[in-house]
């Protein structure tokens, strides 16, 4: 059982960097994590250690924007379209797979660790064997281009809970449901409004589904990303909360957000599902989190950058959030 | 060759007094040709022998892809892979050795033997609206006198008098940065301002009146022509001869309209260009220069990418890589490119450090335009920034070298001095000197 009061959750730990943290993995039981960079390199971290910084696995070619860890290895994929396996611990590099023809944008592990999904903008995500790094299945349903004839964006993907389904996100705001033992589609969401086309003043696109998550139980589809944006010069419009009963294709939620600007890069439900945590940022930063069930916003604050990512203890009460120039602990202090 | 001072060109300013406004014309879409009317006695000035050798230059053409809002010369030209201010693009070989550019641009890459890259301009200002004026004037701007922009010192250059089609036509279509987009004659007179293109990429009312058959229209203009010859007997005005002309040329507009409308061009060509609106307007603009207008600005904006700068850059750079290396590969086919310099230009660069929108701000102090095809050493790089891009460390230069640079490109000397009643304005400030090694 989780025990969060969003009201008590505090900055703890603050850590400046030099470079940019686009994605963060966490060691159960432990404080380590691994975080990807923008110049190239994956960070072993423990942000309660002096140094925190304990090791770099290098050998990408281009921002690193997923991050997983499994049984014994760190998954990492990058903006040069490699997938790479390195072991946990000798911090060796295993294997190297040229996964797509174009940015990967997120890595994802399975619940029971034997699947890696990647998603690329190349538009398809490709799912792989833990232990073999073989390609098990392809996922083709997103559109390679926008309606406007620009290249559209794979933003991230999902595990359910049970590794049953995962769900694909995309720029245009489409989100497809996968049964990962097949790769049939069972379902499909929209979030258009998260998808902004300038056909007037700036006569191009900014936007997109950045961030998806299932509720515990499986039934719920929450995205974020943010909504129609009038200059979009800038990251302006209100950060973008919508949740989904997928199966039914019923939106269930909307937090249009009252308060913060940018984009919701990140969203998690509590292992109670009562709470869905989000965390972004334009040129700052802020966290949320949401009552579900009472479908309002339970806490929202700045946070002290704009967040790329974050990952949580198993038992929630610490939440490691990376992003802009910094690496950040949140505890709900009891 | 410059205009010796003891016989200036003078330019007369436009008459004030004339019955058809600046805006009347821009409605009409016939700018050009109802600046002429208003304006005869520079057409007079045209006809004078000491022009001839000068018109024969009319052959040259330019177009300027303004990309309006500042795109970032770190995705485009002037790639920092590997640096803390290099983003995630990575830099690609081009078909000379040497040289790399943005992976964004991978069909120019192959087409760098035309250009020139350009990556040392400072321009020390970091605002849209000014830097505009002046990467649109080649000079600060002076409230005491109206500086004539890029194009319009072009379409006066370069222009044939007798030409039928418009001299400088502006494409601008989205709204942001768009009065930015300067179109100014200024103290040359108002048949050298653009026809500015905005809600849509053909002129308007070129059409005839609705119950005005193609019979009706000759019909009035023999009949006008007749009342204007009987007038003119006995009379040896030079200004009644321009007053003919200038109608001589409205119905060369009127006739030109096909000039913008793509659709007889095959299908093969219009993908050279792609889909977009960008593409379609450079496709107007290359049957605009080859049915003999002197400048074309094509305006693509709004690369002012604050937030998600790279996700910008994908889709404007790879729109730009495509419209540019069709619109090269086009002039190339048709014996064109030789004498037709294509520009990239916008008001500045941005910045090297990235911010935490993962946008690029706005930066005068080290940034690239490009010259491709006439006149031009193509398959060169002229200048360098430091390894973060920060900083000019060789061969810094402003708007006025850039401008004197263009102006060598296609036969025109910079040093040349227009007259504004006695006062000599030269093209370039004084002291200007092009950049020799972007010249071919």
């Amino acid at each position: 059982m989780t025990t969060i009061d969003p009201t008590n959750l505090k900055t703890t730990k603050e850590i400046g960097r030099p470079d940019i943290l686009f994605c963060v993995a966490h060691l159960p039981d432990s404080t380590r994590l691994w975080a990807g960079s923008s110049d190239g390199k994956v960070y072993e971290l423990d942000p309660m250690a002096e140094p925190n910084q304990l090791g770099e696995l290098a050998g990408h070619q281009g921002f690193v924007t997923g991050v997983c860890l499994t049984d014994k290895h760190v998954v990492s994929g990058a903006y040069d379209g490699r997938l790479m396996w390195w072991d946990r611990d000798s911090r060796e590099q295993v294997r190297s797979v040229e996964a797509h023809q174009k940015w990967i944008r997120g890595v994802v592990a399975s619940p029971d660790s034997k699947l890696v999904a990647s998603v690329a903008d190349d538009m398809v995500c490709r799912l792989w064997n833990t232990d073999s790094g073989e390609l098990v299945r392809e996922l083709h349903g997103h559109q390679p281009n926008t309606p406007q004839n620009f290249p559209s964006m794979l933003y991230c993907c999902a595990f359910s809970s049970d590794g049953a389904q995962l769900a694909t996100a995309d720029k245009l705001g489409h989100v497809v449901v996968w049964e990962v033992a097949s790769g049939n589609q069972l379902g499909t969401v929209d979030a258009p409004i998260m998808y902004t086309w300038d056909p007037k003043q700036r006569l191009h696109s900014i936007g997109g589904v950045r961030s998806v998550a299932f509720s515990p139980d499986g039934r719920l589809l929450a995205l974020g990303g943010t909504g129609q944006i009038n200059n979009i010069d800038h990251l302006e419009a209100l950060a973008r909360v919508e949740v989904f009963d997928w199966r039914k294709g019923e939106r269930t939620h909307e937090f249009p957000g009252d308060e913060h600007k940018g984009l919701v890069e990140r969203l998690a439900f509590d292992p109670e599902g009562k709470w869905l945590l989000a965390a972004g940022g334009d040129n700052g930063g802020f966290v949320k989190i949401f009552d579900v069930e009472a479908s309002k916003i339970a806490r929202q604050d700045k946070a002290p950058m704009h967040v790329h990512d974050f990952a949580a203890s198993e038992s929630w009460d610490s939440i490691y959030a990376v992003g802009h120039n910094k690496l950040v602990v949140w505890q709900f202090e009891t | 060759m410059p205009t010796p001072p003891t016989t200036p060109q003078r330019t007369t300013p436009p008459h004030r007094d004339s019955g058809l406004s600046r805006r009347d014309a821009l409605r009409a879409g016939l700018a050009g040709a109802a600046a002429f009317a208003s304006n005869m006695t520079v057409l007079n000035v045209l006809r004078s022998p000491a022009l001839a050798e000068e018109l024969k230059r009319g052959r040259k053409r330019v177009i300027l892809l303004w990309l309006a809002g500042g795109a970032s010369q770190l995705e485009t030209w002037d790639p920092k892979p590997g640096r803390a201010t290099g983003g995630p693009y990575r830099a690609i070989p081009t078909a000379v050795p040497g040289i790399h550019i943005s992976e964004l641009l991978p069909k120019l890459a192959q087409r760098i033997g035309h250009t020139s890259i350009i990556r040392s301009l400072n321009t020390r200002n970091g605002d849209h609206g000014g830097a505009s004026v002046l990467m649109h004037l080649g000079r600060r701007d002076e409230p005491s006198l109206k500086y004539p922009d890029l194009g319009a010192m072009l379409a006066r250059e370069l222009a044939r008098a007798d030409s039928a089609v418009p001299d400088y036509v502006s494409f601008y279509t989205a709204t942001e940065g768009r009065g930015n987009a300067v179109g100014r004659s200024g103290f040359l007179g108002a048949q050298y301002a653009p026809m500015f293109l905005t809600t849509d990429s053909k002129p308007n009312n070129l059409a005839l009146p609705e119950g005005v058959s193609d019979l009706d229209h000759a019909q009035r203009g023999e009949l006008r022509k007749l009342l204007s010859e009987r007038f003119a007997q006995g009379r040896t005005s030079s200004t009644l001869a321009s007053h003919n002309e200038a109608y001589a040329r409205v119905r060369g507009l009127m006739a030109s309209e096909r000039l913008f409308d793509i659709s007889d061009e095959p299908q093969s060509i219009r993908d050279m260009y792609g889909p977009t609106l960008f593409g379609e307007q450079t496709l107007i603009a290359r049957r605009l220069i080859e049915a003999g207008t002197p400048f074309v600005k094509v305006s693509r904006a709004w690369w002012d990418s604050h937030g998600q700068n790279f996700e910008t850059h994908l889709e404007l750079a790879t729109e730009l890589d495509h419209v540019m290396s069709g619109l090269l590969d086009d002039l190339e086919q048709r014996g064109l490119l030789e004498n037709t310099l294509v520009i990239t230009l916008s008001e500045f660069g941005r910045t090297p450090a990235i911010n935490p929108s993962l946008g690029r701000d706005h930066f005068a102090s080290a940034w690239s335009a490009t010259l491709s095809g006439c006149g031009v050493h193509g398959g060169s790089v002229y200048g360098k920034s430091d390894d973060d891009g920060q900083r000019v460390v060789d061969g810094e230069i402003g708007a006025a070298e850039l401008f004197a640079t263009i102006f060598q490109a296609v036969g025109i000397d910079h040093q040349k001095q227009y007259y504004v009643g006695s006062r000599p304005i030269p093209m370039t400030d004084p002291g200007t000197q092009p950049v020799n090694e972007v010249l071919a």
